[in-house]
């Protein structure tokens, strides 16, 4: 706990220093401040933006929706450009973080598709224009593991003991197994979420390990079978190691999306509207998610993107896979019990 | 008076560093979040009674016991052997122990993770001559195997500085009246040692129950440790309350075993001193 | 005829390039009290360790009964140790640390029961079995640290310094007590310490040394009354030590003046020291003195006065009973007995360790 108000405490006391050091040079000037997760753009559509528009671009990264959400939560810091995933979205909107976007002076909006659009979190399309999206899913071996892997089940499967990660995560690990028995993976009904709970204790012996981020070392180590990983993890994978291939199971699953934001505050407001409008140009949004490989909204791009990438389930899950999939909610105090579900699988022997 | 005043940033110190923040470990443990304020509840205390999370408990003393025992098994001889030399290959020897406690803890915890590694070291050795490949990753033998990595030189240190300066003249005294080096060693020497036994085993038990990161990188949350309970809870699921409850009730551990050990030092001290 | 227990044969012994000990040869005989006497330095500790086992010769050789043991481990030496700090066990109570050998020996319990408590009677500490050793005072260690060699029964038992950290009133009492003790028990004891009078009270025989070698082995009487060299003269009680000449035998010349003696075959004319003891001195009127001098100090000692007298360019160094008072002028007088020749070539370098 003293370590959690520590971090606070110093991130407080950098955002404050980098603060000074930002303002010092933002005030009025043709400038444009983005702070954007590592490696999620192709940085010669900054070098485009720039020389079309004669805004000087500064860019920032973060590697974790908290790391950028304890920077912006000052309110000093003067990024003109953000970039939340869904559910941290919601909560900085909540707290009053963000500006509305003035659409006018976005018309390339158009070209992103309709159900990227008046999402849960943002009902009246005010705050929030997705930039990616992508789902959860199995990342597997295919060297280990020939047969089709369409279904969660084949993670309860014994013949796969001690081959399998799972998810380091209450929602993520839950969601995998209430997705399996059917149930929605924002199920407020205790019942579900225990029978969840239990099938996951009963799968523990299966699971070699539970991981985060060092999930993608070790699927493309070859040292597991199957994992469950979010798609742009394992289109990372599938670029460093051949064999691994990536499904979304029928069942359903979980759908994220990172979405662009203006922060309380920004000083170049119209600059930042001008390089949202930028990024949702077909042809620019086109070049970015081939540069990242990650899922665009945008329906112009995807008219423009090689068939293959447009065929290849990892990148564009099939319309079936997707028609059970579901993106988190907040659960308000209910999410308590997801914690405690998942302690106690954490904790159970195995 | 004077004497006082030097002692005040100290004081603040400890109020700051050690009093506020077990005072606050109390009042979460104490307490849970209902509507909006807090309430006095023994919810968290019940919660960490339930079966499930005392499993968890038992397996994080036994497996701090473990790797003590181990500890000190690898660990005695070592002290012994080090404390033998000439001062020049002594310091020599210290050093090389010490040296990996420069390096990063999680760096060196992580090189074991490509040493037991399906595709790792031992297993691509056992692979090329021919045998099956083994599990030793993310089971409670790699979690004692990493604990005892990190925490042996708090072993070999302690009961080394203690046999450095055993009165050889004792040593002299027991050979003259008749004991060999198995008796000289049974008779005098250990039983001298034991305040340092005693300073090692509590400082590898006390880490060892505590850890959390090396039961993450080595245990892959298969073997959960007290200690990644009160950290998922901290940093993960957000429940200050059960967390603190937790962590109070480790600190009762702590402090139980602390307490034997220093009544078994106590009552070996006084023959001693 | 006493019986040779011990035999120490040609001993050198060097630490890196240091020569601790130059081919010393020596004897115990059974039962025999031998004290090793010298300064801090002079090789009796190593002398004593080498008996123990403790030390490993490097030349010579070490007998015991007749027969080499040399390779034998100490702990298998029909010898035991008293050591300088006496080296107590610290976790073992008083009769834990007497058992230690009978333990080691696997004697039944009871028997060492019977042992220890005879001990504890013999060094006169009964009742103190169950005490800590860090209880007892530094003479009652030090009976215990007797009580524990002793009661193995040893052949030889050594004792290094065994009195040096007792206060002096102790000191005299446990000479006393060892010495009784030794004659009782019929043990052989090797004894080593730098106090001249300890070893003149207790030992059957002494063996003065100095730099590594023996200078002088003998009874007490013979060590005191007829040092062989000054500086056994000087380490053996006090002396006044000065060169001169013999003229011829029984005449000698120092201070200026000749001395009638009773010393002979050193030759005409050869240069030697003359060892006068303080207490040898008569201090006469002037007239009377075969000096003359003036007292320069007067300090008194208890049983006699120490005076300091500036006479033929010397200060002598005089014991007596009767005072005489600083400023005086005063006349020496030296009886023909009390001057003690000695060959000047005998004569170490060790000269400032007369104080003692």
């Amino acid at each position: 706990m003293n370590l959690a108000v520590f971090k606070r405490v110093l991130s407080a006391v950098l955002v404050l220093i980098l603060s000074f050091a930002v303002s010092s040079c933002s005030g009025g000037k043709n400038e444009l401040y983005v702070y954007n997760w590592g490696d999620y753009i192709d940085t010669e559509i900054l070098t485009e933006f720039e020389a079309q528009t004669g805004i000087k671009v500064i860019y920032d990264t973060f590697d974790s929706n908290e790391t950028m959400y304890t920077k912006l939560k000052p309110g000093s810091a003067s990024y003109d450009i953000a970039v939340p995933s869904d559910y941290m979205f919601e909560k900085m909107k909540n707290e009053g973080m963000l500006e509305k976007i003035n659409f006018d002076n976005i018309p390339n909006y158009k070209y992103i598709a309709d159900r990227f659009k008046g999402m849960h979190f943002d009902t009246d399309n005010e705050y929030f224009v997705t930039y990616m999206w992508g789902t959860v899913g199995i990342l597997y071996n295919t060297e280990m593991v020939t047969e089709p892997v369409d279904s969660w089940d084949i993670l309860w499967d014994e013949k796969y003991a001690g081959q399998i990660f799972m998810y380091d995560s209450q929602r993520d690990a839950l969601a995998t197994s209430l997705k399996r028995l059917g149930f929605s993976l924002n199920t407020t009904d205790l019942n579900e979420l225990t029978l969840a709970k239990m099938e996951l204790i009963k799968q523990k012996p299966l699971v070699q390990a539970y991981l985060g981020d060092p999930v993608k070392d070790k699927m493309i180590g070859g040292e597991g079978a199957m994992a469950v990983v979010y798609s742009g993890d394992a289109m990372f994978s599938i670029g460093e190691n051949e064999s691994l291939a990536y499904a979304v199971p029928k069942e359903g699953t979980n759908i994220w999306m990172d979405g662009i934001v203006i922060p309380k505050g920004a000083k170049n407001k119209e600059n930042a509207e001008k390089f949202i409008n930028f990024l949702c140009d077909p042809a620019i949004a086109a070049k970015n998610t081939e540069y990242i490989g990650f899922s665009t909204p945008n329906s112009g791009a995807l008219e423009l993107i090689p068939e293959d990438m447009k065929n290849d389930p990892t990148y564009w899950p099939s319309e079936e896979s997707l028609a059970n999939c579901e993106m988190f909610f907040d659960l308000g105090s209910f999410i308590e019990e997801y914690d405690k579900a998942w302690t106690e699988v954490l904790a159970a022997s195995n | 008076m004077r004497s006082k005043t030097p002692a005040y940033p100290y004081i603040v110190w400890m109020a700051i560093f050690i009093i506020i923040p077990v005072i606050l470990v109390f009042y979460y443990a104490f307490t849970k979040t209902e509507s909006g304020g807090m309430v006095f509840t023994l919810e968290n205390f019940a919660r960490a009674f339930e079966p499930i999370y005392l499993g968890v408990m038992w397996r994080s003393i036994r497996l701090a016991f473990f790797c003590t025992v181990i500890c000190l098994v690898l660990g005695y001889p070592v002290a012994y052997i080090v404390a033998q030399r000439k001062t020049g290959t002594r310091d020599i020897i210290l050093f090389l122990i010490i040296v990996p406690m420069w390096m990063n803890f999680l760096l060196r915890t992580y090189a074991w993770l490509t040493i037991l590694e399906q595709n790792g070291i031992i297993n691509s050795v056992l692979a090329s001559a021919g045998l099956p490949k083994l599990n030793l990753l993310y089971n409670e033998g790699a979690v004692i195997l990493g604990m005892v990595y990190n925490f042996l030189p708090f072993m070999i240190l302690p009961i080394h500085t203690i046999l450095k300066k055993t009165d050889l003249s004792l040593v002299e005294a027991a050979q003259d009246l008749g004991a060999n080096g198995i008796n000289v060693f049974l008779r005098v020497v250990f039983p001298l040692s034991v305040p340092g036994v005693i300073s090692g085993i509590t400082m590898v038990f006390m880490p060892a129950v505590t850890a959390f990161i090396i039961s993450n990188l080595l245990g892959g949350k298969q073997v959960v440790l007290i200690g990644n309970l009160i950290e998922d809870q901290f940093l993960n699921v957000y429940n200050w309350h059960f967390g603190s409850a937790l962590s109070v009730i480790l600190m009762i551990i702590i402090v139980i075993t602390i307490g034997i050990f220093s009544v078994a030092e106590r009552d070996e001290g006084g023959a001693v001193l | 005829m006493a019986k040779r227990l011990i035999d120490l044969v040609n001993v050198t012994k060097k630490f890196n390039d240091v020569t601790v000990l130059h081919n010393i040869s020596l004897y115990i005989n059974k039962n025999e009290f031998l004290t090793l006497l010298g300064p801090s330095g002079c090789g009796k500790t190593t002398t004593l360790r080498i008996i123990a086992g403790f030390e490993y010769p490097t030349k010579g050789d070490l007998l015991f009964d007749g027969e080499s043991i040399l390779n034998l481990p100490p702990y298998k030496r029909r010898v035991n140790t008293v050591f300088q700090r006496y080296a107590l066990f610290p976790h073992l109570n008083v009769a834990d640390n007497i058992a230690f050998g009978l333990r080691i020996k696997k004697m039944r319990e009871n028997v060492i029961k019977e042992k220890v408590e005879g001990m504890l009677k013999l060094v006169n500490l009964k009742g103190f079995e169950k005490r800590p050793v860090s209880s007892l005072s530094g003479g009652q260690q030090q009976r215990i640290a007797i009580a524990r060699a002793l009661v193995n029964e040893p052949e030889v038992l050594l004792l290094d310094e065994p009195l040096g950290a007792l206060d002096l009133k102790l000191r005299k009492e446990m000479q006393i007590e060892l010495k009784n003790m030794q004659q009782k028990l019929g043990i052989t004891f090797v004894y080593v310490t730098h106090d001249q009078e300890e070893a003149l009270t207790m030992s059957d025989t002494i063996a003065v040394m100095n730099n590594g070698v023996i200078g002088q082995i003998g009874a007490p009487e013979d060590i005191y009354n007829e040092p062989k060299n000054a500086f056994i003269a000087d380490f053996i009680g006090e002396s006044n030590i000065i060169e001169g000449i013999m003229r011829e035998d029984y005449l000698a010349e120092f201070a200026g003046a000749k001395f009638k003696c009773v010393d002979a075959g050193f030759g005409q004319m050869s240069g030697v020291d003359v060892v006068i003891r303080p207490e040898d001195i008569k201090i006469t009127n002037e007239s009377e003195g075969q000096l003359k001098g003036t007292v320069l100090n007067t300090t008194f000692k208890g049983v006699h006065y120490e005076m300091l007298v500036q006479a033929a360019g010397f200060v002598w160094k005089i014991h007596s009973t009767k005072m005489s008072k600083p400023g005086e002028n005063v006349g020496l007088f030296i009886g023909p007995d009390e001057i003690h020749i000695m060959k000047k070539d005998a004569k170490p370098e060790g000269e400032v360790l007369n104080e003692e």
